[in-house]
């Protein structure tokens, strides 16, 4: 898929916790420590840090710095520019005078990015658009690692007929280029909204883009962790714990989650990566962030309208985007090596 | 080996159907979507609406109207779009086929060979600065928006330096046949190329390079370098050999999913007329045999690969083959 | 928004019938000042020849022409023929009605119920068939029997209701009667209809051979020709072509001239930026969609000469859906429209070149149209001035409101969604809880319509098929286009008010009669449904044209058909 990040060739080599008792130093701990001494890694998570703490201040910056309502029209909006008043929207030139075209970059506190066609500060959107995107991006990966967990654990631990469902409807949805699957309920569930049962989430709540993009990569995760479960439950040490005479509950929580969980740790920056790339295509495509609001997306799809008079308002929600996903991608080495030195690439085969 | 080609011959038509059903409830259960309304032109009355709905089967229950879908698909190979009633769907995506295909091979060949050369120029250059830094340009080409890429490149090519002598030879966003013109179809499609092989270089040399080192230590380069052979020649021979099998087999999945419409991001931003546009067109006016069809032939692409991946590991490896 | 020709959502292609009234306006409207060349002569052979290049953001329509709905109307011109026609030319003569295949226009007899045709000898269609009169039964009752638009049109044939209700047994031989020996074809109307001629002008009820099955006909088997060209390929998403037909030999040039390019070359499914850089870079001559904003002041400048400006009378507005809260009390209505800010609804349309202000329900230059303006500070010069924004918080507060929810549906693309925008907006600083709901362009227009969605305010337009206040006041705002719970409602409003109802009845009868008093009450109608404000009319548009350098000889026809350059006078020589 031309967009997926890494997570489209997903984790087959299990990663697995050292095993051991020693009271010491505890596996995760060492795992920490690994990481904190890889100074990319340090330098990627402070990027993430600075970009999520940029995004969430972007009411300070629109109410204290640019003075704007980022989310209100602005057709006829006037602003100062080196002392001067002028249109937000400015007329177009010669003697057709065709077209209304926004304000360029000023680079002063006001329009610092320039104006989009609805005359609204640029800047101060992508801030918000990050907040958006981030968001969506953390909160649909939780879902996917919530759901791929349940599923995973399910299919892996009781095996059998519960196995064969689940993988069988996991293939199914393998099966269907994730975009397309994406794009397809997306394109469907914007006319109406979602309802199950008491839950209805309206279709301009960024629940919506949310709730899709973390359910089309559950077999992305599920499968990974449905391995784990797997060859755990072939190690010695379970069969040693069957032996005890250990509960399945016991056996569930005390032996195979914490392996689970070392999965999805490794998984979940790239997950988030490739989340926040698949929320901003579908923002571009407009079927994702629903406007007035704002994300990446939708602003390189406002930027596209713009992309021969105005390019800034396109390269800008760009940058944000590259940067962000740069930075999980690095991350993410960096917790896989630190957690399972041994794991290979994510190589699927 | 033949119970298990058969098996995963069988489990792939499982597959193939649910997807077809699962996509026509996907459409068919839309509110506001009424084919039969569009077909009636600006101002119809209720009794045109009605008429049409029965004149297509649109007010017959829906498993009905499914296998009658499926077989004007099928069997008559007859279905129309309801945007234009004229088009028949079958030969529509035969046609846009040539102009996925031609965006892929094209992309692939680039990717391939730029990722190889990346793999083992970082392979081979371990521990100096070139390995983090080949790497690095690696992840950012995985860490761009394809449809980003896609636009910041026509803003070089068609709008701020198309002036200059650098882009002037950069035609206006279309697509031209090989066959019309081969000189006016590869400018067209270089720029988009680029672009779309730009994640595919960045995953594959990240992979490749990986794969190197971890074959390094396996014995038979060991029983190699022991016979004497040259660095080079046991890199070039034995460990880049091995290495290129995962290589490989993750190509023929990258592939199947490109041509089965997963290039549709570029192809909307290129308006190439390849099929992932013409799935685009058809989801945004919701014409659902344009949508069943394309996405029929999406899945269809990736779960032959899927199962043609299978089966060849399993020839390669009988340890794979289920007992 | 209807299922428009030329879909450009944005700044939507612009067509109408206008009226014979309006007389010399469009003769001077190039806003390049190079507009309407001299419509000089067809036949002369030194611009003869050459490949005209058409680009069009669409994936293609139907050509078969009992199913094409608007879409291909600007390529069928140029290949088919009915019985009568809107004349070749540029401006407001292009309105006017003249015999194409039949001999002259008939006056209708028998008190308005009978109209009898003679057809012109000799004419064939490109497969060397003679045109017969039956060929015109046939078209007609296809319109019925092909699954497709709009038998209504036709259903005032006697006969016609029986088909529109049993397709399978249409039979319309009561209703019209051909003699092939003679050469005449006579149509029974069950009562006098003021617009039957316009309506046999359109092109469904172009000629299509006798023998024509009642199944529609696809790109690979077009119908056969009567017009200079015939459809020689036609690749859905990809391209269409036109070539000269072999048979066709000029027999009015008011009618059917001659047309000049020897090929005419649709290219398909290109974006309008692509479009303009063809343009520009002279591998396309013509761009049926409308420039895209981005791109206006850039061929505004490099390009003046090439740029064409003409008005069109439609009319852009919100729908305000008179049944549902809050719009269903007048007082909010009415406030809102007091309250809009056309100037930046222009704005958001492309300025002042591209848009006018406009608060009433008819366009400039339609029968019985009358400047009036109720909704703007200053009001009495019938024009738009500013928003009473005093006047509007005055009305919300009496009628209670403020505070109810008010859901603003628009399309995706960039003009509908900055509207809406604007609307949203505007709606939150009256006091409302305003949200926006984008809905893909495929499912809106029917959404809308469908009276059980309950939506609230939609931005739309409309323009009518042919110059007729009824195609106005009987259907967009009137009682006989609302069907409730039905996706076929074209009064988006929900509007019906029995007293206008009743004044519009009247106006239709008199129009049998007299033009003359029938515009006067038009006038009437007019003013009585802007004080009910069942819309929130926003603007006229003015339609851009983009041409490449080397074409010649362009003239702006404005009737429904064409509504742009006239393309086979074009030279590409």
């Amino acid at each position: 898929m031309s967009t997926v990040g890494s997570l489209e060739q997903p984790v087959e080599p299990v990663p697995e916790l050292p095993q051991g008792g020693s009271a010491g130093a505890s596996p995760w701990r060492l795992a920490f420590r690994k990481l904190v001494r890889n100074r990319l890694s340090m330098a990627a998570l402070g990027l993430f840090a600075v970009i999520v703490a940029v995004s969430f201040a972007a009411p300070l910056y629109a109410h204290h710095v640019a003075h704007t309502d980022p989310f209100a029209s602005s057709l006829t909006g006037k602003t100062e520019v080196n002392g001067k008043r002028v249109d937000v929207l400015q007329q177009g030139s010669g003697a057709l005078a065709l077209g209304e075209t926004p304000i360029g970059p000023t680079w002063q506190r006001n329009y610092f990015l320039g104006a989009d066609e609805q005359g609204r500060d640029v800047a101060a959107r992508v801030l918000y658009g990050g907040r958006t995107s981030l968001i969506i991006g953390v909160g649909s990966a939780l879902i996917c690692s919530l759901i791929a967990v349940v599923i995973g654990l399910a299919a892996g631990f009781y095996g059998g007929i519960i196995d064969g469902i689940l993988s069988r409807i996991l293939d199914i949805i393998w099966a269907f280029p994730v975009y397309l699957l994406a794009i397809s309920i997306a394109t469907v569930l914007l006319t109406q909204g979602l309802s199950i049962g008491p839950f209805t989430i309206s279709a301009s709540s960024l629940w919506l883009p949310t709730a899709i993009i973390g359910v089309i990569y559950v077999p992305y995760v599920a499968r990974p962790i449905r391995g784990a479960v797997l060859s755990v439950r072939e190690k010695e040490f379970v069969d040693a714990a069957i032996a005890q005479g250990a509960s399945d509950r016991r056996l569930m929580f005390g032996e195979i989650l914490p392996n689970v969980i070392a999965v999805v740790i490794v998984l979940l920056p790239l997950m988030i990566a490739t989340t926040i790339l698949t929320e901003s295509a579908l923002s571009y495509l407009s079927i994702g962030v629903q406007p007035p609001a704002a994300s990446w997306g939708t602003i390189i799809d406002d930027g596209q309208q713009l992309l021969y008079s105005r390019p800034w308002v396109a390269i800008a929600p760009g940058v944000m985007i590259v940067l962000t996903v740069l930075s999980l991608n690095v991350l993410g080495d960096g917790v896989r090596d630190a957690l399972d030195p041994r794991a290979k690439l994510r190589v699927k085969g | 080996m033949l119970a298990f080609v058969v098996r995963r011959t069988l489990a792939t038509l499982v597959v193939l159907l649910a997807i077809t059903i699962l996509v026509f409830l996907i459409f068919f259960h839309t509110p506001g979507v009424d084919p039969a309304r569009k077909m009636a032109g600006r101002n119809p009355s209720p009794a045109t609406i009605s008429a049409i709905k029965h004149a297509y089967g649109l007010d017959r229950p829906l498993p009905v109207q499914y296998v009658i879908l499926m077989k004007k698909l099928f069997i008559s190979r007859d279905l129309t779009s309801y945007t234009n009633q004229g088009e028949l769907v079958v030969p529509t995506i035969v046609a846009a086929t040539p102009v996925t295909l031609s965006l892929v091979f094209g992309a692939a060949i680039i990717w391939v060979v730029v990722a190889v050369v990346m793999g083992l120029a970082a392979a081979v250059l371990r521990g100096t600065v070139f390995d983090p830094i080949l790497m690095m340009i690696a992840l950012i080409g995985i860490s761009m928006p394809v449809f980003w890429l896609g636009e910041m490149a026509n803003l070089i090519t068609q709008s701020r330096y198309h002036d200059s002598f650098l882009f002037s030879w950069v035609p206006p966003l279309g697509y031209t046949p090989f066959a019309s013109d081969p000189a006016m179809w590869f400018k067209h499609l270089v720029i988009p190329w680029l672009v779309l092989s730009a994640l595919y270089i960045g995953l594959y040399a990240r992979v490749l390079r990986a794969e190197l080192l971890e074959n390094e230590h396996e014995d038979y380069v060991r029983t190699a370098r022991a016979k004497g052979l040259s660095e080079r020649r046991v890199l070039l021979r034995h460990t880049l050999r091995t290495s290129m099998i995962t290589f490989v087999s993750l190509f023929g999945l990258d592939f199947g999913v490109l041509v089965g419409g997963g290039a549709l991001l570029a192809e909307v931003v290129f308006g190439l007329p390849g099929v992932g546009l013409l799935t685009y067109q058809s989801l945004t006016s919701l014409d659902l045999p344009v949508i069943m069809a394309t996405v029929i032939y999406g899945a269809f692409f990736i779960v032959v690969v899927n199962a043609m991946v299978d089966v060849a590991y399993a020839w390669l490896d009988p340890r794979v083959r289920p007992a | 928004m209807n299922p428009i020709r030329r879909i450009r959502p944005t700044r939507a292609a612009c067509i109408a019938a206008l009226a014979a009234a309006l007389a010399g306006l469009l003769a001077g409207c190039g806003g390049s000042g190079s507009s309407g060349s001299s419509g000089s002569s067809a036949s002369s052979g030194d611009h003869r020849g050459g490949t005209l290049v058409l680009d069009w953001n669409g994936i293609g329509s139907s050509i078969d022409t009992a199913v094409d709905y608007d879409q291909n109307w600007t390529l069928l011109y140029m290949v088919y023929d009915g019985l009568v026609t809107w004349k070749k030319v540029g401006g407001a003569e292009g309105n006017t009605l003249v015999p194409d295949l039949a001999t002259a226009i008939p006056s209708p007899t028998d008190g308005g119920k009978t109209y009898t045709f003679t057809l012109r000898k000799g004419i064939e269609y490109s497969n060397g068939a003679p045109v017969k009169a039956s060929d015109f039964v046939r078209a007609i009752e296809r319109e019925f029997t092909v699954p497709g638009p709009v038998g209504s049109f036709y259903q005032g044939i006697v006969g016609g209701d029986a088909c529109a209700k049993t397709p399978k047994t249409c039979d319309l031989s009561q209703g019209i009667s051909a003699d092939n020996a003679a050469g005449t074809v006579t149509f029974h109307l069950t009562g006098p209809d003021p617009d039957f001629l316009q309506k046999l002008a359109l092109p469904f009820a172009y000629a299509v051979p006798a023998s024509t099955a009642d199944k529609e006909v696809g790109p690979s088997n077009p119908l056969p020709a009567t017009g200079p060209y015939m459809f020689d390929h036609y690749t859905p998403n990809q391209e269409i072509l036109l070539k000269r037909n072999p048979h066709f030999k000029e027999w009015s040039k008011d009618a059917q001239p001659n047309g000049y390019p020897d090929e005419i070359e649709v290219k398909l499914s290109l974006s309008t930026e692509a479009e303009v850089t063809q343009i520009e870079q002279g591998q396309a001559d013509w761009m049926y969609d409308q420039p895209p904003n981005d791109r206006l002041n850039e061929i505004a400048n490099k390009y003046p000469d090439q740029v064409h400006l003409n008005p069109v009378p439609q009319v852009f507005h919100m729908a305000l859906n008179t049944r549902v809260a809050p719009f269903n009390d007048v007082r909010v209505r009415q406030a809102v429209n007091y309250a809009t800010d056309r100037n930046a609804i222009v704005k958001a349309w492309g300025g002042p070149q591209l848009a006018t202000p406009t608060c009433q329900i008819l366009p400039p230059d339609f029968p019985g149209y009358e400047p009036y303006c109720p909704y703007t500070t200053n009001p009495g010069d019938g024009k738009w001035h500013g928003p009473d924004l005093a006047k509007a918080r005055q009305l919300i507060d009496a009628s209670g409101t403020k505070g109810d929810k008010i859901a603003v549906i628009c399309t995706p693309d960039e003009a509908s969604k900055s509207v809406c925008l604007y609307f949203v907006s505007l709606f939150k600083q009256l006091g409302y809880d305003s949200s926006i709901k984008v809905l893909s362009a495929a499912v809106e227009y029917p959404y809308t319509q469908d009276s059980s969605n309950k939506a609230q305010i939609s931005f739309s337009y409309w323009y009518p098929d042919y110059p007729s206040g009824a195609d106005w006041f009987d259907v967009v705002v009137g009682c006989n286009g609302f069907h409730p719970n039905s996706t076929a409602s074209a009064n988006l409003s929900e509007f019906c008010d029995p007293k206008i109802q009743a004044m519009t009845e009247k106006a239709i009868k008199t129009s049998v009669t007299d033009q003359d008093a029938a515009n006067q009450q038009w006038a009437a109608i007019d003013k009585a449904t802007t004080d009910q404000a069942p819309w929130i009319a926003l603007f006229l548009p003015r339609h851009v044209d983009f041409l490449s350098a080397r074409v010649g000889n362009y003239i702006f026809d404005p009737n429904v058909l064409v509504g742009g350059p006239l393309l086979d006078q074009l030279w590409v020589k």
